[in-house]
């Protein structure tokens, strides 16, 4: 341990440490913009540069590393003009129209360069807006680009590379015509990207944001002859309250599903249900490849980030990826058939709607494999966006529950969410199936929490079953290679987004380490809450199969719940 | 005049001695280092730094594997010597480049050279193969046991790519923008691995030393600028070209006058850019100044690359302050917010002054400003010494600017 002294206060600091680091421990706030703490350094913005005694040029605190007797002066006069200076060129470029289109922006609540604002004390606007001119990138079916809004910090190129392993973005042209694009400019739906959505997390102004479809919900509530179902999934209950200045973890399920129903949907069902439904089909399926020997491992395929992943990079394992649709998907099939026949309601005239923690299933909605099981797909964004314009109260609303017959879940749905959910619930469910015994210790620890990838093996009936769970598709594209050189598992869980569904590309912003942390205990906190806890318990479930359904992977199962997967060009 | 570097032109190898290579090949590899310190040889690139501190740096460096890079990317506007230099003396800076592998330990090397320059291309291109046909580039050169393989890259036209960071990134097939540093080249560089980086005019100074010996070399200069340089003069003068100067002998005012014999048209002289459209202009009557790295230093200005530019009366300054700011706007890689945004609004700034016909006080200031946080926050040489032109027009002329920017 060393120290020096930044504005006159003595710093201890490892060896190692940035500038920006050591600042921090003594409640110094440096202002950053491309800087992010799961990205690597970049140095562009500048805007953390700090004065060092005996330097003409000002250094940039996220990329200098401190050493002893440095003299330090992060906030000197010089430092701050510079900063305001800096401040006033990013707006300049930022598209900011004389329209107050600022106002109407995806992140007119959570942008970035309005706290940097505060924080330089930015007190004019000398320049004027530059327009850059460019045409918005509407080919995903999932994620709008508005390149004009653009400032190209480079936080999305990093976070597609580096965290999801990716890498659908780069720098184009130099000097004032460098943009941010896609390979060869085509446009993020005709790349490799997964529609994962982290780069809307890592961009610090409106520049991405998903696919809205809130306006066409509001008009299909309007007509009176559609009847409008809507599904919420897991991780959307733990995450809705952030959007109404609430702790992030705090539950607020009850209240969600009464917001629904004050907007107007006609009934109000969970994807927890179509959940359990997955893990019975599921958990059915790797029993049988139990018994038949294979294909192992067999791969979960509930994320749709996931499923275009390995469609791109690693198609030839599509075997063994499970051939159950998603809960999201699931619940569309069950609903326009077996509910619609049991309520006689027109299935042309009823309209799904889900409520998803992701921006990707807005893309797996619309794939032709899936027979519009669901017509719409909202984030946990777009729904705190609906229920703030009807003047909806949420946190102030009385609890109410989900409607019957596709609304009852068990503990192991709602884990779902979480990185390692799907599979402890598989767990949960395979073990009394195989066995006939009931499971005493429900936890599978060895699968929960943030780490990356994580491994356990389980005894099922004098099998031990190996398991593997990986969550970030760079971690999962670890956990493949591993997999290609030859380690063996039967069972393996794979999410797209860091930590799981709760750290969807669809969920409030921000999204980092510590709201995901809080989500995930706010998950497992509603799974140790409930009564029932294995999916094969979920009474709804059952009388599907008694009345429907028939048995798990049965014919009509195979018809309404499974579906196939292509090949994708690189 | 001097002539050390600028001697006849030298095509064929049997006409070519590699004096100082089979001298180095025999003797202590340390004391060649101390040779080019004693020498106090400064990189010719622009930066100035010695370039004998970072032979021994990369000498010191510990890795499986070196590299050297000769940078031939020569783009700063007005510049052309190290073209001579290539077009005239490939062969020595050839011999450059395997000594500074030698002394280092490396056995692989490239040189980056402009893509514009079609004919040095072409030469070297010849060089390499006829030096790997007589032993000069392959295993046991010259029956040493030194190896040394050596690649000819063809830039793609970036001026950034000068900047030797950007320059490691691009070979590497990366968008070239500059590295943050530290590491330095010298400690992680090309693949990661120790990298020595020198201009085409330090290496074949080097050689230069070591044919003549220090104290002969020594015997030349200033206190503080040691030997000779060349300048690409250019600009509205009669007779523009390469020149060898040896330093402190002439002043700026002798080289344009007598070297440049005078300025076109007798026209009057306005004022010099001593080093390259990256340094501050010296109006004329700052010019009677020797040429070394410290009298033009102390003058406000800089020997930067060796680019001297002669611009005279009659010229309008807003067009030509446009221009060369264009020209940065154009080349910043677009990685840093100063320099990318920074240059933008200055062109923009100006483009309006010459619309009007002249500066308002308002654009002074906000140029001010942003030559300012350009300088002081941009991620690399190129922005920090973008806008050097524009500043000291502005801080000379001021005046003239309000009024008109032309007579």
């Amino acid at each position: 341990m060393a120290t020096t002294i930044i504005d006159g206060q003595q710093v201890d600091f490892e060896a190692g440490d940035t500038i920006l680091e050591a600042a921090k421990k003594v409640q110094i706030k440096i202002p950053t913009l491309c800087h992010a703490e799961d990205l690597s350094v970049y140095g562009g913005c500048r805007l953390c540069v700090v004065e060092i005694e005996g330097e003409s040029l000002l250094k940039p605190a996220c990329a200098t590393e401190i050493t002893e007797d440095m003299k330090i002066r992060t906030h000197s006069p010089k430092v701050r003009e510079v900063r305001r200076n800096l401040f006033e060129l990013i707006v300049a470029s930022h598209d900011i129209s004389c329209r107050l289109n600022c106002l109407t922006c995806s992140r007119n609540q959570s942008c970035e360069l309005r706290e940097i604002a505060a924080d330089v004390g930015a007190h004019e606007m000398r320049f004027d807006p530059i327009d850059k001119g460019y045409d918005n990138d509407c080919s995903s079916a999932s994620i709008v680009r508005e390149p004009n809004k653009c400032i190209t910090c480079g936080r999305c190129i990093r976070k597609c590379e580096e965290v999801q392993g990716v890498g659908i973005f780069t720098m184009a042209n130099r000097g004032p015509s460098t943009f941010l694009t896609t390979f060869g400019d085509k446009g993020m739906g005709n790349v490799e990207c997964t529609n994962c959505g982290q780069c809307i997390h890592a961009c610090p102004t409106g520049a991405l944001h998903e696919v809205y479809h809130y306006d066409r919900v509001w008009d299909m509530i309007k007509e009176e002859d559609k009847f409008v179902v809507v599904q919420t999934a897991p991780a959307v209950r733990v995450a809705l309250a952030e959007l109404f200045d609430q702790e992030p973890g705090t539950i607020i399920t009850g209240q969600m599903v009464s917001a629904l129903k004050r907007l107007g949907f006609d009934r109000v069902f969970d994807t927890n249900f179509a959940a359990d439904l997955t893990i019975m089909e599921e958990g059915t399926e790797l029993i049988s490849r139990i018994n038949d020997g294979g294909p192992f491992p067999m791969f979960t395929s509930c994320s749709p980030g996931w499923i275009k992943y390995i469609e791109h990079f690693y198609p030839e394992y599509l075997d063994n990826l499970s051939s159950c649709k998603s809960p999201q998907q699931m619940f569309g099939a069950v609903a326009k058939s077996y509910y619609a026949e049991q309520h006689g309601i027109d299935k042309d005239n009823m309209v799904v709607v889900s409520i998803m923690p992701c921006t990707a299933k807005k893309f797996e909605a619309g794939r032709t494999e899936m027979d519009e099981d669901v017509d719409f797909v909202l984030t946990t964004r777009e729904l705190g966006r609906m229920i703030k314009e009807a003047g909806i109260d949420l946190a102030d609303l009385s609890a109410e529950s989900y409607d019957p017959m596709m609304g009852e879940s068990t503990g192991a749905a709602n884990i779902f969410g979480s990185s390692g959910g799907v599979m402890e619930a598989a767990l949960r469910t395979a073990y009394e199936l195989i066995t006939e015994e009931e499971l005493e210790k429900l936890d599978f620890k060895a699968v929960r929490g943030k780490t990356g990838i994580k491994e356990a093996e389980v005894e099922i009936g004098g099998l031990t079953v190996k398991a593997a769970v990986a969550s970030g598709l760079a971690n999962v594209g670890e956990l493949m290679e591993k997999i290609k050189a030859g380690e063996q598992y039967h069972f393996v869980e794979l999410m797209a987004c860091p930590g799981g569904c709760i750290g969807g590309g669809g969920q409030p912003i921000p999204t980092n380490k510590e709201t995901v942390e809080n989500r995930m205990e706010a998950i497992y906190e509603i799974d140790a809450d409930k009564k029932l806890r294995k999916s094969h318990q979920n009474k709804e479930v059952q009388k599907l199969y008694e009345n429907y359904l028939e048995k798990p992977n049965s014919h009509l199962a195979h018809k309404l719940l499974h579906t196939s997967y292509v090949k994708r060009e690189n | 005049m001097a002539n050390f570097l600028k001697d006849e032109k030298i095509i064929d190898l049997e006409n070519y001695e590699f004096q100082a290579l089979n001298k180095v090949l025999n003797s202590s590899a340390l004391d060649l280092i101390n040779d080019i310190k004693k020498a106090d040889l400064k990189g010719r690139g622009g930066a100035g730094f010695p370039a004998g501190v970072k032979w021994e740096l990369a000498r010191n460096e510990n890795a499986d594997k070196k590299y050297v890079v000769c940078n031939a990317d020569e783009g700063e506007p007005g510049t052309f010597k190290d073209r001579y230099l290539l077009e005239n003396s490939p062969w020595k800076v050839l011999e450059g480049i395997l000594i500074s592998a030698y002394v280092i330990g490396a056995q692989k090397g490239y040189i980056y050279i402009r893509g514009e320059y079609s004919k040095p291309i072409k030469i070297f291109k010849k060089i390499i193969k006829a030096a790997e046909n007589n032993n000069l580039l392959g295993e046991n050169i010259l029956g040493s046991n030194f190896d040394f393989e050596l690649t000819l890259i063809k830039g793609a036209g970036a001026y950034i790519c000068g900047d030797e960071t950007s320059l490691l990134n691009s070979i590497e097939g990366r968008r070239p923008r500059s590295r943050i540093k530290p590491p330095y080249p010298i400690q992680s560089g090309l693949y990661r691995k120790p990298t020595l980086v020198n201009n085409v005019e330090t290496l074949a100074t080097a050689v230069e030393v070591i044919n003549n010996g220090v104290e002969k070399y020594n015997a030349l200069g200033t206190k503080e600028s040691n030997g000779t340089k060349l300048i690409s003069l250019s600009g509205q003068i009669n007779e523009p070209g390469v020149y060898e100067i040896e330093f402190g002998s002439v002043t700026i005012k002798e080289i344009i006058e007598k070297l440049g014999k005078g300025v076109i048209n007798n026209r009057e002289l306005k004022f010099v850019v001593p080093g390259g459209v990256s340094t501050s202009i010296l109006p004329r009557e700052k010019l009677d100044i020797l040429y070394s790295y410290e009298d033009v230093s102390d003058a406000g200005s800089s020997t930067g690359s060796g680019a001297m530019i002669a611009i005279a009366e009659g010229n309008n300054l807003i067009d030509l302050m446009l221009n060369v700011a264009e020209f940065f706007m154009s080349e910043t890689c677009g990685t840093c917010f100063p320099c990318r945004e920074g240059i933008r609004q200055v062109c923009y700034l100006l483009e309006n002054a010459k619309q009007r016909g002249h500066l308002t006080n308002r654009d002074i200031e906000l140029i001010t400003d942003l030559s300012q946080t350009t300088y002081l926050a941009a991620r690399c040489g190129l922005g920090q010494t973008s806008l050097n032109f524009v500043t000291s027009i502005l801080d000379n002329y001021q005046e003239e600017l309000l009024q008109g920017g032309g007579r």
